[in-house]
């Protein structure tokens, strides 16, 4: 009986193209999409900006501060005439001014009290990067001083590659795991999203039983709830092991053709990455299940469902990073299942993570799911 | 086989009950007509059948046991072939009869006999590979009864099964239920369609507003009927008529059930003699339909 039904559920599905590509062909679009569109967010360029130099003080001090600047931003275009306006319209993305008195302010043996650097930048800049640059700029600063007090100590001169910068070196420490890339990033986060998505493909299915009366005609030759339930989630668990593999792959193999870093899965895993694929499928049947029984409509099953994942993706981290977001979004995160499963899974793709250090998610995922699953077949009884 | 015995149901939230003190008995080798409008109950008897609802009020019997442990260890002895075509359309009339099969306990040699069996019964040997969704109306319903007796039901109560069908269908899905009663199934057949219901069942029960209104063999319901007389005039004195029997009025015509010492022709001459002229009579053996609307004031094809 459990096969006859598994196997209805797995025809129905591979006949209904709509449904399939909503499963397959859309998580892997948005993993392209994201991965080419973010690839620059993790390690963001500076040197394509096109930037001004306005220089009312043109003495040495003043042109060591120009220097440095274009030896790491590239050459700056001539001010134009309107440059107000050119900043304002974005088609330049900043203008930096050298107010007069710079240079004294520079070789002057005490630390500045006024601004004499003026960084001004397009509306429409991001907050990171205005701040990157304005601390670069407090930096190139700050440096042009230092190598004035030399010389005014007579200190020898520095070696032309010495500078602060070369100071500190900066990384984003991975434990010798996978380098963090935006593919390294979007693949899991797009693929917990996807695999959220059987909620459309499986409620469909279940209304249409419903409204025609097969519901009722099965429980009438003595399926069972839990029978019904099951036979339901297991064809759409590996719907899910399909999805995660074609992401997984799309990671892989596609992204480096489109000019991309590749999906990096060298020395993470695997035993761990199949037990947080397999909690997070657990989750998403398990709510399609009982979203699948609540409601009574086609239009409540397109609306509600997708409304209900877009909420659970915006507020769990995958949409936004939830490292960008406030102290109090970060805990709403924490109540995203969809949250459980990204993390669990950066565990494993980014910081090299094996099962104990996913257990935490994974158990929370698991619990989720058995709730769920527990309200559906509470549900499924209920009349039309 | 099957009795019901003074069952109610009242609907949460519902002022008035689905079901009021309903009595009947269904027996094998013979066909029960339900006849009943929109409303009737005939929804909500027809759940407690499947299982769908428990006995409120009242108790449903198979054979003498309750109804509720006979589902619990044979669900496959009643089956309910639901008005809707309660089957999927994405799969082939063969893949439906093998998922409804298994559904129903069924296994190995006996699965694909039964499914051999129900495709010749149904007459759908030809369109096995077809999808549901691509049969036409009267095919649809036809593969509707064929799963409705895959298990080899003892108890069958078919809802409307002929809604949306032509003629030539029709007439096929009426003579294949009768030949499950005929081979010694208990059927029950719920409509609103009365030719039906004359053309096919042994005893009719008249259901409306929860209540069984008649239950009869059907010539003794419409041997009831013979005594009615119908009439459309003008001027009409009730009075005057009820020496001849029980006078009802209906919204534009008289009806007058004569006692059995009378005959219509005194009816009219005493009218004619009154100066009342009748535009319409009607008297003799009475269709479902009259007798439903004697019963009711209502006709069952308005509702």
């Amino acid at each position: 009986m459990f096969i006859a039904l598994v196997r209805k559920e797995l025809l129905a599905l591979s006949r209904d193209l709509h449904g399939l590509a909503a499963l397959f062909v859309m998580p892997a679009i948005f993993i392209v999409v994201m991965s080419l569109a973010l690839q620059n967010y993790y390690s963001p360029s500076l040197a394509p900006m096109r930037y001004a130099i306005d220089a009312r003080d043109t003495d040495a001090p003043a042109r060591l501060i120009v220097a440095a600047w274009q030896r790491a931003h590239g050459p700056a275009v001539p001010l134009p005439a309107d440059w107000q306006a050119e900043l304002k319209s974005g088609r330049l993305n900043y203008v930096i001014t050298l107010a007069p008195g710079l240079s004294d302010v520079l070789d002057a043996p005490s630390l500045p009290t006024e601004p004499r650097i003026e960084l001004r930048s397009e509306p429409g800049i991001d907050g990171h990067l205005f701040n990157s640059l304005r601390a670069e700029l407090v930096g190139v600063a700050g440096e042009v001083k230092g190598q004035l007090a030399f010389v005014q100590s007579g200190a020898p001169s520095p070696p032309p590659h010495a500078s602060i910068a070369a100071l500190v070196k900066a990384e984003r420490f991975a434990g010798g795991g996978p380098r963090p890339t935006a593919v390294q990033q979007n693949v899991p986060a797009w693929l917990v999203f996807g695999m959220f998505f059987v909620v459309a493909s499986l409620s469909s299915l279940f209304l249409q039983e419903r409204a025609s009366g097969t519901l009722a005609r099965l429980r009438s030759l003595g399926v069972s709830p839990l029978m019904l339930l099951a036979s339901k989630a297991l064809p759409y668990l590996g719907v899910n092991a399909l999805q995660a593999a074609l992401m997984l792959a799309v990671g892989v193999w596609v992204m480096p053709l489109l000019g991309s870093a590749g999906l990096a899965l060298a020395g993470i895993h695997w035993g761990a990455l199949a037990l947080v694929l397999l909690a997070i499928g657990l989750a998403a049947v398990s709510l399609a299940l009982v979203l699948a029984s609540a409601v009574r409509t086609h239009g409540q099953a397109t609306t509600i469902g997708p409304i209900l994942n877009v909420l659970m993706a915006a507020v769990g981290g995958i949409m936004v990073p939830k490292f960008v977001m406030p102290a109090l979004m970060q805990r709403v995160a924490e109540w995203s299942p969809m949250n459980w499963g990204l993390e669990a899974l950066l565990t494993v793709l980014l910081r090299g993570g094996g099962v104990a250090a996913t257990l935490p998610e994974v158990g929370r995922l698991v619990a989720f799911a058995l709730a769920m699953f527990v309200l559906a077949a509470l549900w499924i009884r209920k009349p039309a | 086989m099957l009795l019901l015995d003074n069952v109610s149901y009242r609907y949460p939230a519902s002022a008035n009950a689905a079901l009021d003190g309903v009595s009947m008995r269904a027996e094998r080798g013979s066909v029960l007509g339900l006849l009943g409008p929109n409303g009737a109950g005939k929804t909500t008897l027809i759940s407690h059948l499947s299982g769908a609802l428990a006995v409120q009020g009242g108790q449903i019997r198979v054979d003498g046991e309750a109804l509720q442990a006979v589902r619990a260890r044979s669900p496959t002895r009643i089956a309910v072939a639901p008005q809707e075509y309660a089957f999927y359309p994405m799969l082939t009339v063969a893949e439906n009869l093998a998922c409804f099969a298994a559904a129903g306990g069924l296994a190995g040699a006996h699965k694909r006999q039964r499914i051999d069996a129900c495709l010749a019964f149904a007459q759908l040997q030809d369109f096995a590979g077809v999808r549901a969704e691509r049969l036409s109306g009267g095919l649809k319903r036809r593969l509707n009864l064929a799963i409705a007796v895959l298990p080899e039901p003892e108890l069958l109560l078919f809802d409307e099964p002929t809604v949306g069908v032509d003629a030539q269908s029709r007439a096929f899905v009426l003579d294949a239920i009768k030949a499950l009663a005929v081979n010694g199934a208990a059927v029950i057949y719920a409509s609103h369609y009365m030719e039906e219901i004359e053309a096919i069942a042994d005893r009719v029960v008249i259901l409306d507003q929860g209540r069984v209104m008649r239950d009869g063999p059907l010539d003794a319901l419409l041997a009831e009927g013979a005594q009615l007389l119908t009439l459309r005039a003008d001027g009409v004195d009730a009075a005057a008529l009820a020496r001849f029997g029980d006078v009802t009025r209906g919204a534009d015509h008289w009806r007058v059930r004569l006692a059995a010492d009378h005959k219509p022709v005194e009816v009219l001459a005493a009218l004619d003699a009154a100066g009342v002229t009748v535009r319409q009579a009607e008297f003799g053996r009475a269709s479902l339909e009259q007798l439903f609307m004697a019963l009711t004031d209502r006709s069952l094809r308005d509702h």
